[in-house]
Parts: structure tokens; C-alpha cells; sequence
């Protein structure tokens, strides 16, 4: 059929939800249906550790639910991700594990940098004007239950997302109870804020202006709607931010619930939300903040459909990785002239082999940001490159890479200088799974190979052409310039090279006339 | 003109409260107004005469509900001590007081309505009503004894109070006969009452013993408990046995007719053997029947209801009728053992319980005295739909507006049906609030479950009285493998809304109904309530959330058609009213029309009186309870009411606003009632597709333009049928069966019906 039925399911720190999507080529992505239930799980991760019986019990009769509406409209596909809350309890994989097998659906928790790729996903797509916003200095700020997202963007390209550990929820359970009254409890929460965000922005806001801010927050959505409607734009500028903050902030929960008319799950939240969020606009000085009406949901809905084709004309958002890898590189000094060759060089090698490794679009894009950083690690030490370069990566948080594909990158970059280590050496002491390892294999070879290309750094070598035969890969360089130095490189480095693609890498040059 | 007087003068000032409660009617006392514009039509002789026997039966059914529920609620009030005020500034005890002296008042003219005006019409029909038995002539009198003996004595229960045995229960609106026997002189003392009825029986050779409340161990007790030797016993007319027995035929052709509590009363002397029947008159009481429910504390609402049941019938008694005529001594017992004080008894010349009219109205014959039955037409859109299209193709080709009685109700039951058997349909989802007693809607989503099909459904176990009727239905459909949610916890859902899912071959297609009245086949032959049949996404997506939300899933995060309560419609409604102001001040016409069954929310009703002093022209056709007044200058003078009572009842609710000149209407599920407003799930919808806000429109023109059945309120809060003089005689209801009628015969829409007919050629 040409039209795919897709469920979403997302286990939020506040709320579970499960989105259904109509996935076509002829009308893109059209949503169903939403059935959402407030399920604080946050002050339980956040706050000990673990899910109260009661709370897991109450997640599976909302899942079975949910899986029954799913049977009803014979989805044909769903993705079921739990986010933070989920991630931060100590029981995690024994919670996974107990959902899954009481529900009969699979789960996936979602590492931080995924979560917020799929946030910012979804944002993207929420709005045509999402590309405009984003031409003149852009944050999105996700002021979730245990932490700050900060991502910022710089002429539409996405240069840095950090992870702030102040949350809604996990603020409130440590301060709140502290606070004498609720006028103390908004100085707290500012004073937390404050020093927090004094570092990250003597690192990477510098002379931006961020002029919009972008929030997701359930809560502050809830109480902006009235407004939003009102205005016909979910816009909220600093005054009128202002003013209900200030007629709601030093309220009560139960205040909140009579006055906003929200849930009093919503209400707890609210405060320190707000407080949050106006410590934000006034650190950035931005005039307005904008408060997009979406959830990961989508994200979920969009990889999917463009993963099955089932989309006509799908914006990529890779570009959106490489951008956030090149601000790294460049945080780290690399040579950026070198990095374009090596780059480039890899991906013709990828692509001129593809018959032999059989690699998706996902480990080119891999292979793309390992050359993108491969150098980064000189920034430290000129010795221990490899070491260094591993250890960035894996402490650096790269949008829309998942765990895995952080250490898919790392170990590249780090073998791309030091000796290979086979899977037996390598499982020893990282988590790196067979199928994980074979790619790290490929894209080393890869990489290497590219790498003695631009020996020189000299970028002598531009443009190549490829090609297989007798068991030979034909790299034919078309340049006037010296490439001893590259040939010889090449011919010592080959050897990881043969043992993975069985084809011995053969450096030829054609003048040009 | 008046309404800038009004305007510039006191609205600008701000000096009037709209909220005083002296611009308020009571609401019970206005209900009573209702009921007497049915009366009217009893005593109205343009009408068919057996049309008029049932518009006096209707006005009794009202009335008992009226006492079970409204009066008990308020003396319920007294009774806690409740000192608050009503929305026109009366107190509980103030309000009982009005209320049981206008029902004195009403039932004396029940009752005059009935033998001055109805049982003379009746005998110049030839149909003779006897009342007293003594007239019966001998062939007739012997008809009725057997008749007793064969088919009433079997099946009564005869109980008498002495020490030993308390006063029966005598259940809420059951009509008795009472009596005081004494011991006939020279029989044996020792046999008590029970084995004197048990002899009879046995002799008469009926097997209902099991019947009769035997009590082995009080055989001793003494018989004889009032002073002067008599003593009380009651037996109830039975409920299973026809009200009204048609006697042999008179050689004129006359036919008659005699109630049954007449031929026991004539026959009680059988009951009890060894006694005299000293005295026997027939009596009744209603009882108090407001429940309302404790729902946090009910942990299954269920079990609940079904205990609240049990319990209705045992409640306080808080009306007494009796005969005129009646023993003192018997009443006097009567009187005590109910617990009733005077106001609450009410003294009857004439047969108790006028709800046998209705019945009445039933007998064969006599067709040229009833209005010509009226057959509910097709759909006009939806008759010679072309080969392979079916309901669904239609309903997506164009949305389907529905007006019942006028209009079948059949395609609402062949969306559910078909959409049972249809292969592609994945869900079929809807509120079931009143379902008729077998109901094909109810069979068919039963059917829809075993077919596979998601099928949830919604049955309101709250319900007034239809409590026991939905349970039966709720745990079938369950049986079924429906997901049925029984209720909202504190909240009645009275929406009326159906939701068909089906996968298409382009995706997921919604087909939604949303209506005014209940999925009830037998009462939408009744009602007059409307409904549309959509596919419109907006309007589908908007019913996926309504199902997610009584599901009990969190809100959406926006309504795209719909407006629900008790969330969003109150200020839905102020919302729409203010724009109207709005267009006022700006000098523009402003114009609400809105029809509803009733009109009591306090809220809503400053918020008219406010747009009329506004210079917003209002229109309300208000069937029942209207605590809204007219003509208070500088307050409502722009508002004018009416009143439609007819064949049907009227039970759509369309709210009209002109809004500059680019009007809206919308239907709904709820009055302006605070109950509707603020306890219910109710929903509102606007009609977009224009033929439908025609057809809705239309409704509402035309029945402003009644003349006939129309009562419209006055400034002293009475209400007159309209002046007819110089003005065509307009019936609405009348009107609308024709339009139907003509309609259906001659259904050429050449679109609608996509058939081209090609023009003869010309010779």
C-alpha cells in the first residue's frame, strides 16, 4: 500500500505519548491521531533513581492501550522511545526489559544527543519558517525534566549543542524544599542558572546574537496557548512573557491549577519552568521566545518514513550533522584545507567501492564526519593524536549521533593513526559490537588510505578517479605535482587496507596537459 | 429606536446588573409554565381529539418525573437546611411552597380538562369511558366480573397491616386501592389474612401463591388492629394487565371502556372472604427519585447505579394522591403512614394516573380523531445513489444533513451497520446515551466486534432512568468484545457522536455523525433532532480526540471544529455572543437566533441580556424551562422567546449569529443549562458545508414563523400563542413533514443524484 500507517510511541519524563502518522510520497506526513497521558516518571528517575512500581504499572496499561488503539488502525510500523527519565534510572535495561516483554513492543532508549537530534527534527519540520528563524542567531533550549538542552545555531547552521544539568523536575526536588518561600525559590533556581550558563557562553555564544529563542517545554506551551491562539503565532514576546510570569511565578501549585486551568501535573512544573526560561532570554537578550508546538514524534515519524522511501522530497538533516562537526574541527584547530581533501578523497573511495563493502548511507556519513575529525586530537598532543582524538570525540556531544555511532567515529579517527586492533583486542575494553567493529574495520581503510593521499598535507592530490581491477583499486590522480611522498605512504599503509576490501590500493598519476 | 435608547441611557452608564435576580424566573416554576402550554394543546379543539388524550397523558408522565426528581430535589434542600437562592433569588423552602401550589393548581385543570372538555368529546365519539361501576349495564357488569376472576384475581396481591405485619411497601408510581375490612360476623377468628387469600386462591385455582408475603409465625396474630374492628389492607392495580378494558360494544355502536381499578374495586369483596370491604378507594404516591451519585467514592460506578436502582423505589413519598371521596378513617392511615403533609397531597376527581390516556390512544379504530401517522422520509441526498456507490462515498462526495423525525433515521443505523461489515472499516467508534429496546445501532457494533473491528463504545449508565436498559446493553456489547467505558467519573457525557474509521485506498479515512439527539431509533421518530454525516478531516480528526479524551487520554493540543464541555463550550458560547456586541457597538446588525430545549444557566443568560442592551437583536425558541425574561427595559428588550410544543418534540438544539454578514451555525448536544455547561461532556459543531447551514437555518426560520403552535412569552412572563390576525397560518412542524414529504418525492438533484435525464427532443 502505498500509504504507511506509523506509531510513535515516546515515553517522556512528564508525559507518554503516541502519535499516528500517515506516511506517503503523494501527501508527506499527515498526523492521525494523538493519545497522550501525564505519567511523571522525572521525580522518580530523577529524584531516586528508580520507577515506582506504581508508575511502571500504570506506563504498561497505557502501553497496552496504546498497542491495542495500534492493532485497531493495523499500524503498520511504530518506533517506541523512552527518553531521558528513562535513560537516567539505574534500572534502565531492566525496565526496558520488563516493558517490553509485559507489552509485546520493542523500545529503544534514546541517548541525549539523539533525543535532541529528533527534537530539533521535529522542530524543523513543525514550520516552512523554521529556515528563515534560523538565518539570524537561533537557540533551541529544550528545558526538560533533568537537564538543559542548548543548541545554537549561526547563519542556519547548527554549531553546538550542550547539556546543562538543571531540569525542571530535578531543579524543583533539589530546591524547592530549601527555598523559604516561592519569591527564594526563584532567586535559587536563578543563581543555578546563572553559573551555569556563564561558562557555556564564554565558550560559544561570543559575539552571536541570539534573538530567538526557541523553547520546548510542555509546560510553558500549555500556558502560552491561550496566547498563541489569541495571536494566531506561538511567538511569545519578552513582555508578554513577562507578564505571566510575573502573575504566575510565585504561585502555588494549586493556584496555578485554578487560575491557568492546567493539570496539576503541568502546574508543578510550570515555575521553574518559567524561571528557566526567563533566565535564558535575559542571559541571551533575546526579544522573543518561541514555543513550537511539537515532540519527538515526529522526528520518529520522519526517520522512518525516510528510511522506507515512503517520503517523496525529504529534507536531509545530515547536513545538519556535518555542520555541528565541522564547528568541532574547528574548536580544535584542524586544518581545515587538509580536512576538505581527506574528506572528499574518503568519500570517492567509499563510493568507488561500494560493491565490495556493501555500506549504507549512514556509515558514509560516518566515514564523513571521521575525516572531519580526524585531526582534532593534535590540538592536545602532537604525540598521542589517536589517543587524544578518541577521547574528544567520545566527550563531545555530536547532534543526532547515538552512542554507537560516536564510537563508530572514535575508534576511526583513533586507528586512523594508531595500529589497528582486531575485534578480540578491541571488544576487551570497549562495548563495540561485531557488526559495529566490521564498519569501524571498513571505514579505517578507508580513512587511512584517503589520509596518505594528502601526506603532505599539500593537498597535491584533488581530484581521482577509481577504479577496480585484477584485484588492484586504481586510485588515478590527475595532478602535475610530486606524489613520491604519497605513493610511498600509501604503500606502507596499505596493508589494513588488502586484509579488509582484498584489493591492494594502487596510486597512479595522469598529468594534465 | 428603542434599542439606542436603551443603549445610551442605562447599558453605557453600567449601571444595571444583568445578574439581578428579579431579571430571573425560577426554573421549576417555569418548567410548570411548560407544562401548561402542553395542557393548552390538550384543551386546544383544533386538535384531533385522541391527539388531545395524549397530550394530557403527556403532561401527567411530565409530571410525575417533575416530582421524582425537581420537587424532591428541592426538598431535599429544605430538608438539609440548605439556605442558598435560586437564580431568581428564592430560597429552597420558598421555591417548594410556589412549586406545590402551582401543581395544585395545574392538576385541578388536568382534571377539568378531562371531564368538561375531553370525556364529553369522547361520548360524542362514541367512546364511552365508565368511571363508576355501578353504571355498568348487566351483560356489561357480568363481562367484567369474569374478566376479574380470569385474568386480574390470578394476579394480585392482597396485603393488610396488623401488629404483627407492617405497613406494605407501596412502590413509587403505582396506582392501589385501599381498603378497610372488618370480620363478617360468625367466621372462625383464628385464620389470619393471609390464609383467608391463600383459600381463595386455591380455590379459584390460580398458582400464585409464591406471590403472597406468607408468614407462617404470625398466625396468631389478632386481625382485627383499629379500634372500631376494621382493618386497613391495599392491593396494588396490577402493572402487567392493560389500564383501560374495552366492555362489550353498545348496539349504537358506542364502545366502552372501563379502568381496571374500577373492576377491582368492584370485585374486592372476593379478596377477602370472611370480611366485609368496609370501604375501598384507589390511591398513589411518588416518590423521591433524585439520586445523586457519590462518584469518588463509587470504586465501580456499576455496582453503584444498579444499588441506586433498587433503591429508587423505597424512596420518601413525596406526593399523595388519592380519590376524591376517599373513607376519612382510610385516609387518615394513608396520610400517616406516608409521612406527607398537606401541601403534598392532592385530592383527585377523577381516575388517577392520567398516563393511560396514552394507551387510550393506542385503541383500534378511531383513526379520523388522531393525526394521520406520519412516515419519516428518506434522505433526498442519499436515494438513487448510482450503481457501486454506497453510503460512505456519499457521506465523502458531500456532507449529509439529517433533520428526524421529518427525515428516516435509517442511514445514522446504516453508517453503523454497513460500516460493521465493511471490510475496510478498522474502528467504529460512539456514545451510547439513551439506546432504544432492541436497537439495530447496539446489534451492529456488536457485530462490528466479532467482525474483528475496534469497536468502542461510550453508554452513559447516568442516564435518568435508563439505567437498568444500558447495563443490559453495556455488558452484551462487552460480551461482544466491545471496549466499552462506562461513563465519565463525575462527569454525564450526553454528546451524541460517531466515528467510523476506515483505510482507504489513498490512507485513513474518518467518517464522523454528530447529532442532537440520541442514537435512538425509536425516539428519533419523536424527537425532532438533527445531525450531520461528514468526511471532512477537520471534523474527523476533531472525533478521534473527543474518543481519545473519554478514553481518558490528555486533551489536544487544538480543536480544529468541535467545542467541547465542560471544557471550552461555555466560553465558546460567550465567546460567540461577544462578537455579536462587538458588532452592535460597531453599528452593524447583530442578530443571534437559538433554539434549545431549555434555557436556564444564569451565566449565559446575563451574557444575552447584556448583548441586548447592546442593541443585539435576539431570537430564542426555547421549548421547556426559560428563566430568562422579555420586554425588562434597558435589559431585554431585543429578546423575543417562543415555545414550539407539537406532534413532536422539539429537540434540536441550532444556535444562529450573524456575525457582520457572514453568519455561523452550529448544533449541538447541549441547552444553555449550567448542567449541560458545566457536568456533561456535550458537544457543539459548526455547519460548514452551506447546504447544511441552509437546511438548519431554514428550521429555525420557519418555526419564527409559526403561527400556529408557537406560544410566545410575554413581558409578564405568561405565554400567549401568537396573534394570528392579518398573519399566514403557519404550523412549523407541519411544514417541515411536507417539505419533507415533497422532498423525497421528487429527490432530482441532477448533481446529488449524478444521474443526467435527457430532455425529450421537441417534435
Amino acid at each position: 500500500m502505498a500509504v504507511i500507517l506509523f506509531a510513535s510511541i515516546l515515553i517522556g519524563s512528564t508525559e507518554t505519548e503516541m502519535k499516528l502518522y500517515e506516511l506517503s510520497p503523494r501527501k508527506g506526513m499527515k498526523q492521525l491521531s494523538c493519545l497522550s497521558r501525564k505519567i511523571d516518571l522525572g521525580s522518580d528517575a530523577y529524584g531516586r533513581g528508580s520507577l515506582s512500581t506504581e508508575k511502571v504499572e500504570l506506563l504498561v496499561e497505557t502501553l497496552k492501550s496504546f498497542k491495542k488503539t495500534m492493532d485497531g488502525y493495523h499500524v503498520d510500523a511504530y518506533r517506541m522511545v523512552g527518553t531521558s527519565a528513562i535513560r537516567e534510572v539505574r534500572t534502565n535495561l531492566i525496565t526496558k526489559d520488563y516493558l517490553e516483554k509485559q507489552t509485546g513492543l520493542k523500545m529503544t532508549i534514546l541517548s541525549n544527543s539523539e533525543q535532541r537530534f529528533l527534537d530539533y527534527k521535529s522542530i524543523a519540520l513543525d514550520t516552512d519558517s523554521f529556515e528563515e528563524i534560523i538565518q539570524t542567531g537561533t537557540a533551541i533550549v529544550d528545558i526538560g525534566g533533568n537537564s538543559l538542552q542548548i543548541s545554537v545555531f549561526d547563519k542556519d547552521k547548527l554549531i553546538t549543542t550542550q547539556n546543562i544539568k538543571v531540569g525542571k523536575i530535578s531543579t524543583r526536588e533539589q530546591f524547592y524544599g530549601l527555598a523559604t518561600n516561592n519569591e527564594h525559590y526563584e532567586q535559587l533556581v536563578m543563581e543555578l542558572m546563572e553559573h551555569e550558563l556563564d561558562g557555556f557562553l564564554k565558550l560559544y555564544q561570543k559575539d552571536r546574537q541570539i534573538t530567538t529563542l526557541i523553547a520546548t517545554n510542555r509546560e510553558l506551551q500549555e500556558i502560552f496557548r491561550p496566547i498563541a491562539e489569541k495571536q494566531g503565532s506561538s511567538v511569545i514576546s519578552k513582555e508578554t512573557f513577562m507578564e505571566l510570569y510575573s502573575r504566575v511565578v510565585y504561585l502555588n501549585a494549586d493556584e496555578i491549577v485554578k487560575k491557568l486551568g492546567v493539570s496539576m501535573e503541568t502546574a508543578i512544573c510550570v515555575p521553574t519552568s518559567l524561571i528557566i526560561c526567563r533566565t535564558l532570554l535575559d542571559r541571551f537578550g533575546s526579544s522573543s521566545v518561541w514555543l513550537p508546538d511539537v515532540s519527538i514524534g515526529d522526528g520518529l515519524a520522519y526517520d522512518f518514513a525516510e528510511e522506507n522511501k515512503a517520503l517523496k522530497d525529504p529534507h536531509s538533516f545530515d547536513e545538519d550533522i556535518i555542520a555541528a562537526s565541522r564547528s568541532i574541527a574547528k574548536r580544535y584547530k584542524s586544518n581545515t584545507a587538509h580536512i576538505r581533501v581527506v574528506e572528499d578523497l574518503s568519500l570517492k573511495l567509499f563510493d568507488a567501492t561500494k560493491r565490495v563493502h556493501k555500506l549504507g548511507k549512514r556509515a558514509r556519513l560516518l566515514l564523513q564526519i571521521s575525516a572531519i575529525l580526524h585531526n582534532c586530537g593534535k590540538y592536545i598532543s602532537l604525540t598521542d593524536v589517536s589517543e587524544c582524538a578518541y577521547n574528544i570525540i567520545m566527550a563531545t556531544e555530536i547532534i543526532g549521533l547515538s552512542h554507537a555511532d560516536r564510537q563508530i567515529v572514535a575508534n576511526v579517527v583513533k586507528f586512523n593513526t594508531a595500529e589497528f586492533e582486531y575485534y578480540d583486542q578491541l571488544a576487551q575494553d570497549s562495548s563495540v559490537s561485531r557488526e559495529e567493529y566490521l564498519v569501524i574495520a571498513k571505514l579505517t581503510a578507508i580513512l587511512r588510505t584517503a589520509n596518505s593521499l594528502d601526506r603532505s598535507h599539500k593537498q597535491r592530490i584533488q581530484d581521482i578517479k577509481v577504479s577496480v581491477k585484477n584485484g588492484n583499486l586504481i586510485i588515478t590522480a590527475l595532478t602535475n605535482e610530486d606524489l613520491t611522498l604519497e605513493k610511498g605512504t600509501l604503500d606502507m599503509e596499505d596493508s589494513l587496507f588488502e586484509e579488509v576490501f582484498n584489493l591492494k590500493p594502487v596510486l597512479k598519476q595522469k598529468r594534465k596537459v | 429606536m428603542i434599542r439606542n435608547t436603551v443603549k445610551d441611557e442605562k447599558a453605557v452608564k453600567g449601571v444595571i446588573d444583568f445578574t439581578d435576580p428579579a431579571y430571573y424566573t425560577n426554573r421549576e416554576l417555569s418548567w410548570l409554565d411548560f407544562n401548561y402550554r402542553i395542557l393548552d394543546e390538550a384543551r386546544d379543539k383544533e386538535n384531533p381529539l385522541f391527539e388531545r388524550l395524549k397530550f394530557l397523558s403527556i403532561t401527567a408522565s411530565n409530571l410525575d418525573e417533575f416530582f421524582m426528581v425537581r420537587v424532591a430535589s428541592i426538598k431535599n434542600m429544605v430538608e438539609a437546611g440548605y439556605t442558598g437562592k435560586d437564580i431568581a433569588g428564592m430560597t429552597a423552602e420558598q421555591q417548594l411552597s410556589a412549586v406545590q401550589n402551582k401543581c395544585h393548581e395545574f392538576m385541578e385543570k388536568q382534571y377539568s380538562t378531562l371531564t368538561r372538555s375531553l370525556a364529553p368529546a369522547l361520548r360524542a365519539a362514541k367512546l364511552d369511558l365508565i368511571v363508576d361501576h355501578e353504571a355498568l349495564t348487566d351483560d356489561q357488569a357480568e363481562f367484567v366480573d369474569r374478566y376479574f376472576d380470569e385474568m386480574v384475581f390470578p394476579v394480585l396481591t392482597p396485603m393488610a397491616m396488623d401488629s404483627s405485619r407492617p405497613f406494605p411497601l407501596v412502590r413509587n408510581k403505582t396506582l392501589n386501592i385501599g381498603a378497610l375490612i372488618s370480620r363478617k360476623p360468625g367466621t372462625a377468628p383464628e385464620g389470619s389474612i393471609e390464609d383467608m387469600v391463600q383459600e381463595n386462591l386455591t380455590r379459584t385455582g390460580a398458582r400464585v401463591a409464591g406471590k403472597i408475603a406468607k408468614d407462617k409465625d404470625v398466625k396468631d396474630a389478632k386481625d382485627t388492629d383499629l379500634k372500631d374492628g376494621t382493618m386497613f389492607a391495599t392491593v396494588q392495580v396490577p402493572s402487567v394487565l392493560p389500564r383501560v378494558v374495552e366492555l362489550p360494544g353498545k348496539e349504537d355502536g358506542t364502545r366502552t371502556g372501563i379502568l381496571l381499578e374500577d373492576i377491582i374495586e368492584r370485585n374486592m369483596g372476593k379478596l377477602f372472604t370472611g370480611y366485609n370491604v368496609v370501604c375501598a378507594n384507589p390511591y398513589r404516591v411518588t416518590r423521591n427519585a433524585d439520586m445523586i451519585l457519590d462518584e469518588d467514592d463509587a470504586d465501580d460506578l456499576l455496582v453503584e447505579i444498579q444499588k441506586k436502582l433498587k433503591k429508587r423505589q423505597w424512596g420518601e413519598v413525596i406526593r399523595f394522591e388519592y380519590e376524591d371521596g376517599m373513607d376519612k378513617k382510610l385516609f387518615k392511615i394513608l396520610k400517616k403512614e406516608f409521612g406527607v403533609s398537606n401541601d403534598e397531597i392532592y385530592k383527585i376527581s377523577g381516575p388517577l394516573d392520567l398516563t393511560f390516556l396514552m394507551k387510550m390512544y393506542g385503541m383500534k379504530g378511531f383513526d379520523d380523531l388522531k393525526e394521520k401517522k406520519y412516515t419519516p422520509q428518506p434522505v433526498p441526498a442519499l436515494m438513487n445513489l448510482p450503481e457501486g456507490m454506497d453510503l460512505f462515498d456519499a457521506i465523502q462526495r458531500k456532507d449529509i444533513f439529517l433533520s428526524h423525525p421529518y427525515e428516516t433515521f435509517a442511514p445514522v443505523v446504516n453508517l453503523i451497520s454497513e460500516a460493521a461489515d465493511d471490510p475496510d472499516v478498522l474502528a467504529i467508534k460512539m456514545t451510547l446515551y439513551r439506546v432504544s429496546g432492541h436497537s439495530p445501532i447496539v446489534a451492529a457494533l456488536a457485530r462490528a466486534a466479532e467482525n474483528g473491528k475496534q469497536v468502542t463504545a461510550l453508554v452513559e449508565l447516568k442516564a435518568r432512568f435508563d439505567e437498568e436498559n444500558n447495563i443490559q446493553w453495556a455488558e452484551m456489547l462487552e460480551k461482544a468484545g466491545c471496549h466499552v467505558i462506562y461513563g465519565l467519573v463525575g462527569l454525564k457525557t450526553h454528546s451524541k457522536i460517531a466515528l467510523v474509521v476506515r483505510r482507504e485506498e489513498d490512507g485513513i479515512r474518518r467518517y464522523v455523525h454528530l447529532a442532537t439527539g440520541n442514537y435512538n431509533d425509536s425516539t428519533a421518530k419523536l424527537y425532532t433532532d438533527c445531525g450531520i454525516m461528514t468526511a471532512n478531516p477537520a471534523y474527523g480528526e476533531d472525533a478521534t480526540a473527543v474518543f481519545n479524551m473519554l478514553s481518558g487520554y490528555s486533551e489536544p493540543k487544538h480543536w480544529n471544529k468541535l467545542a467541547m464541555a465542560p471544557i471550552w463550550l461555555r466560553s465558546k458560547f460567550c465567546t460567540l455572543i461577544e462578537r455579536e456586541i462587538r458588532h452592535a457597538q460597531a453599528g452593524e446588525d447583530a442578530h443571534i437566533i437559538a433554539k434549545m430545549n431549555s434555557l436556564c444557566d444564569p451565566g449565559i443568560i446575563a451574557k444575552l441580556y447584556e448583548a441586548s442592551a447592546a442593541g443585539v437583536r435576539i431570537d430564542l425558541i426555547v421549548r421547556g424551562i426559560c428563566c430568562l425574561k422579555v420586554g425588562i427595559p434597558g435589559v431585554s428588550e431585543n429578546i423575543t422567546v417562543r415555545s414550539i410544543v407539537g406532534t413532536f418534540l422539539e429537540h434540536a438544539r441550532i444556535f444562529w449569529f450573524e456575525n457582520g454578514e457572514h453568519p455561523e451555525i452550529y448544533m449541538s448536544s447541549a441547552d444553555w443549562m449550567p448542567r449541560n455547561l458545566n457536568r456533561r461532556v456535550e458537544l457543539m459543531f459548526p455547519l460548514e458545508d452551506p447546504d447544511s447551514a441552509e437546511a438548519a437555518k431554514h428550521i429555525l426560520d420557519i418555526q419564527l414563523a409559526d403561527t400556529l403552535k408557537a406560544h410566545v412569552l410575554q413581558p409578564d412572563d405568561t405565554y400567549e400563542k401568537v396573534d394570528r390576525r392579518g398573519k399566514a397560518l403557519i404550523g412549523a412542524q407541519a411544514t417541515l413533514m411536507k417539505e419533507a414529504i415533497a422532498a423525497a418525492a421528487d429527490p432530482r438533484d441532477p448533481v446529488a443524484s449524478r444521474t443526467f435525464t435527457p430532455a425529450a427532443a421537441h417534435e
